[in-house]
């Protein structure tokens, strides 16, 4: 039995001098059966590069090349019809149809509503129009962060059938769950533009913000989609792990609040939250039409708070890089193994 | 466009039995053990080869079948061929773009229409959606589903999934094509179909994989053919002497286990070996023991089958023929049958059974006979008399001028 190692090339060129066989084949011992058939020369191996290589033969530039070059472009196709499909099953035999993209941003800003009017009415203040706005332009972004997350985490396990027995790049699953979702933020931001409109808040020049937060917001949501349907493969309390997170998330992102609200050093503590310069980034430039590029301080109760700064763009920016390419990454290296482990 | 390519070079792979992480305490020093040693060269605990140092490559005009009982390895290799799974050890490739028959319709979501899992399943295969929209009518023609086809899919019958997945993996126009036990799908003249239309896309030079148990159809695709067992080549060669071992070797592991048979046959030998036309006699001998003194219910026989169908085409009861076959000893005979067949592969059988019970006991070693040319095509030569009488063209315009 020949068990020693067999590295691919080597084994092609030590059994490449070996004698064929007969035509007309004989019975083939195991011992004898790489000698029996004709290998391909070994100069045509290293310069084609469609073969499938084993788990030890594998670098990060490959990785990445074979990410953008050989899965994501080429298969733009499956990721748009998968998300279509997404979208299309979602509102299948469904009551209430596309009005469920609207129905779950407006609870978040009700809610918000609610505790914000305890807050101002325990503070003796009004609580005016331009507050609900900041909730309602907050709540968008969240709600396709939750719904990314929760459909994200099973789109993998919940199609094992298609792992399992066709190949494309798995990446398109996680992605397409995540696009599916902000197909509904869109129709999310399009109620909330009309209704900007209707009560009178209209955004101005730095609204132009917006496009760069919400991409920041796709690639951040995506690349956790990512990581997150990967993990949930492997072990099965991830979905749960996530579900509970999304649920007390909510407490500490800005989503209700504004982190000046919690003094100097808290407001920076909530701004670690990766999430919560893009949401407040938003509510700065499109509600109060604020250069994102401004240094802007607070007078508080207590002193002095910095409530937004370039610098929290920056950290957000590079968190959503990160995460884009850390998720990419981890998810194709892990992707040979989904067939054997979902 | 370079042409299509199927390369398969020295892979093995490795599978775990059984549950793979059992709990957080076994876990930890699996992590450990992997951190501090960068490689595993042998099989650990529970581990198995599925494919061992599998090795062969399918050109244009080519056409691999791969045989083997359950468990050796095939639907594995057909994964680790199309990416699903990533081989342990080796290279293993396709160039071109690859034509899957295997599980067809496992792209379809149940909630969307028959037309618009056409556009999701083709865009799964790999096809655009350009493309798919040009071939719509034609897919949808070979499926013969046009009247269900804004119905939603879970309202299909199995054998309607089956025929719409087939008729878009059918017109992707692939480099290469993969086949994996598709074939027994939808009705018969459904299947009569979709197998002409892969012997289409074989005869047109693709190169082609085929794993299934349907013996006869590798021997009618393939150009080659691969034996596996337990994930190691047993043999590999022409189709027919691939499945006439296969066959053999299915009955070396039976005759293991039955010690408590009233009758054991020991050995087939048939003469000649090698292919018949049809008419010409095949003479089979068999040695064989009886156990103790059997009951006459108990009978021991030879029984020809066809491969292509599994049907019996011929029985013969030893035991009425000599009543000594009841007494303890041992017997060897010798039957002579005229292969009156049409073309394909039969199968000599030796069964053992009980006729008050009305079952087989068991089966005794088999022998494989294949009849490669025939005056006629079917299953048994039925001695027609045929008279045919012509009229010349010439003589019929005679007559229309007269």
């Amino acid at each position: 039995m020949n068990t020693s190692r067999v590295g691919g090339l080597a084994a092609g060129r030590r059994t490449f001098a070996q004698p064929k066989m007969d035509a007309k084949s004989e019975t083939v011992s195991v011992s004898q059966n790489t000698a029996a058939w004709p290998d391909p020369p070994p100069a045509q191996l290293a310069a084609d590069g469609w073969l499938s290589l084993s788990e030890d033969e594998r670098s990060f530039a490959r990785d990445l090349r074979e990410i953008f070059r050989e899965e994501l472009w080429p298969y733009r196709g499956l990721a748009y019809e998968l998300t279509r499909r997404d979208i299309r099953i979602r509102y299948k035999q469904t009551v209430l149809g596309f009005a469920w993209a609207v129905l779950m941003p407006m609870l978040v800003v009700m809610a918000g509503a609610t505790v914000r009017y305890a807050m101002a009415y325990i503070g003796g203040r009004h609580l005016g129009i331009p507050d609900v706005a900041g909730i309602a332009i907050k709540a968008v972004p969240w709600s396709f962060f939750v719904g990314s997350m929760g459909f994200a985490a099973t789109s993998l396990v919940g199609q094992a059938n298609l792992v399992t027995k066709i190949y494309f790049p798995r990446e398109v699953l996680p992605l397409a769950a995540t696009m599916a979702q902000a197909f509904d933020a869109c129709i999310g931001i399009a109620t909330l533009f009309v209704a900007f409109l209707l009560f009178g808040i209209h955004p101005g020049v730095a609204a132009l913000w917006a496009p760069l937060l919400a991409l920041l917001a796709l690639m951040l949501t995506a690349g956790l989609s990512l990581l997150v349907s990967c993990a949930n493969l492997f072990y099965r309390d991830v979905k749960y792990v996530v579900h509970v997170l999304l649920m007390f998330g909510i407490f500490f992102t800005p989503v209700f609040f504004e982190p000046q609200m919690f003094g100097a050093l808290g407001a920076r503590l909530m701004m670690l939250n990766p999430l919560a310069p893009i949401m407040e980034g938003l509510r700065w430039s499109v509600v109060l039409n604020v250069n994102l590029l401004d240094t802007i301080v607070v007078q508080g109760h207590h002193g002095a708070v910095l409530a937004w700064s370039p610098w929290y763009l920056a950290y957000s920016a590079a968190w959503a890089l990160v995460a884009f390419l850390v998720g990419l990454l981890v998810f194709h290296r892990a992707e040979s193994k989904f067939a054997e482990y979902v | 466009m370079a042409e299509g390519l199927i390369e398969f070079q020295h892979v093995w792979k490795k599978f775990r039995r059984g549950e793979f992480h059992d709990s957080l305490r076994d876990m930890v020093p699996a992590l450990a053990s992997r951190l501090f040693r960068r490689r595993r060269e042998g099989l650990e605990r529970r581990e198995f080869w599925a494919v061992q140092d599998v090795s062969f490559s399918v050109r244009t005009g080519e056409a691999l079948g791969i045989i083997g009982p359950n468990g050796a390895g095939k639907s594995t290799i057909l994964k680790l061929l199309t990416r699903i799974l990533r081989p342990t050890r080796g290279r293993c490739g396709i160039r071109g773009r690859v034509g899957t028959l295997i599980e067809i319709a496992a792209g379809f979501h149940q909630d969307l229409t028959g037309a618009e899992n056409i556009f999701l399943q083709g865009c799964i295969m790999g096809m655009t959606r350009a493309e798919i929209a040009a071939r719509f009518d034609d897919i949808v023609d070979f499926s013969e589903l046009a009247e269900f086809i804004d119905t939603p899919v879970k309202r299909y019958s199995s054998g309607m999934n089956a025929r719409l997945g087939f008729a878009i993996a059918a017109h992707m126009s692939p480099d290469v094509l993969i086949v994996d036990e598709v074939l027994a799908v939808g009705d018969w003249r459904f299947q009569k179909k979709a197998f002409d239309r892969i012997g289409e896309m074989v005869r047109r030079g693709m190169p082609v994989v085929v794993v299934s148990h349907q013996l006869d159809r590798i021997d009618s695709l393939c150009t080659q053919c691969l034996l596996l067992d337990r994930g190691q080549v047993i043999k590999r060669g022409r189709p027919d002497e691939c499945i006439a071992q296969y066959i053999n070797t299915g009955t070396q592991a039976q005759r293991e286990n039955d010690g408590d048979l009233p009758f054991r046959v020991t050995s087939v030998e048939i003469e000649p070996k090698g292919p018949l036309r049809s008419g010409d006699w095949l003479t089979v001998r068999l040695k064989g023991e009886v156990r103790a003194s059997t009951g006459p219910e108990n009978r021991v026989g030879v029984r020809v089958r066809s491969l292509q169908n599994a049907q019996v085409v011929f029985l013969l009861d030893l035991t009425s023929h000599d009543p000594r076959l009841s007494g303890p000893g041992t017997f060897d005979a010798t039957v002579e049958l005229q292969m009156n067949t049409g073309k394909g592969y039969f199968c000599i059988e030796t069964p053992v059974w009980n006729t008050r019970e009305r079952r087989e006991l068991g089966q005794g070693p088999q022998a494989l006979t294949c009849v490669n040319a025939a005056a006629f095509n079917g299953t048994a030569n039925l001695h027609p008399r045929v008279h045919v009488a012509t009229h010349p063209a010439s003589a019929n315009r005679e007559l229309w001028s007269a």
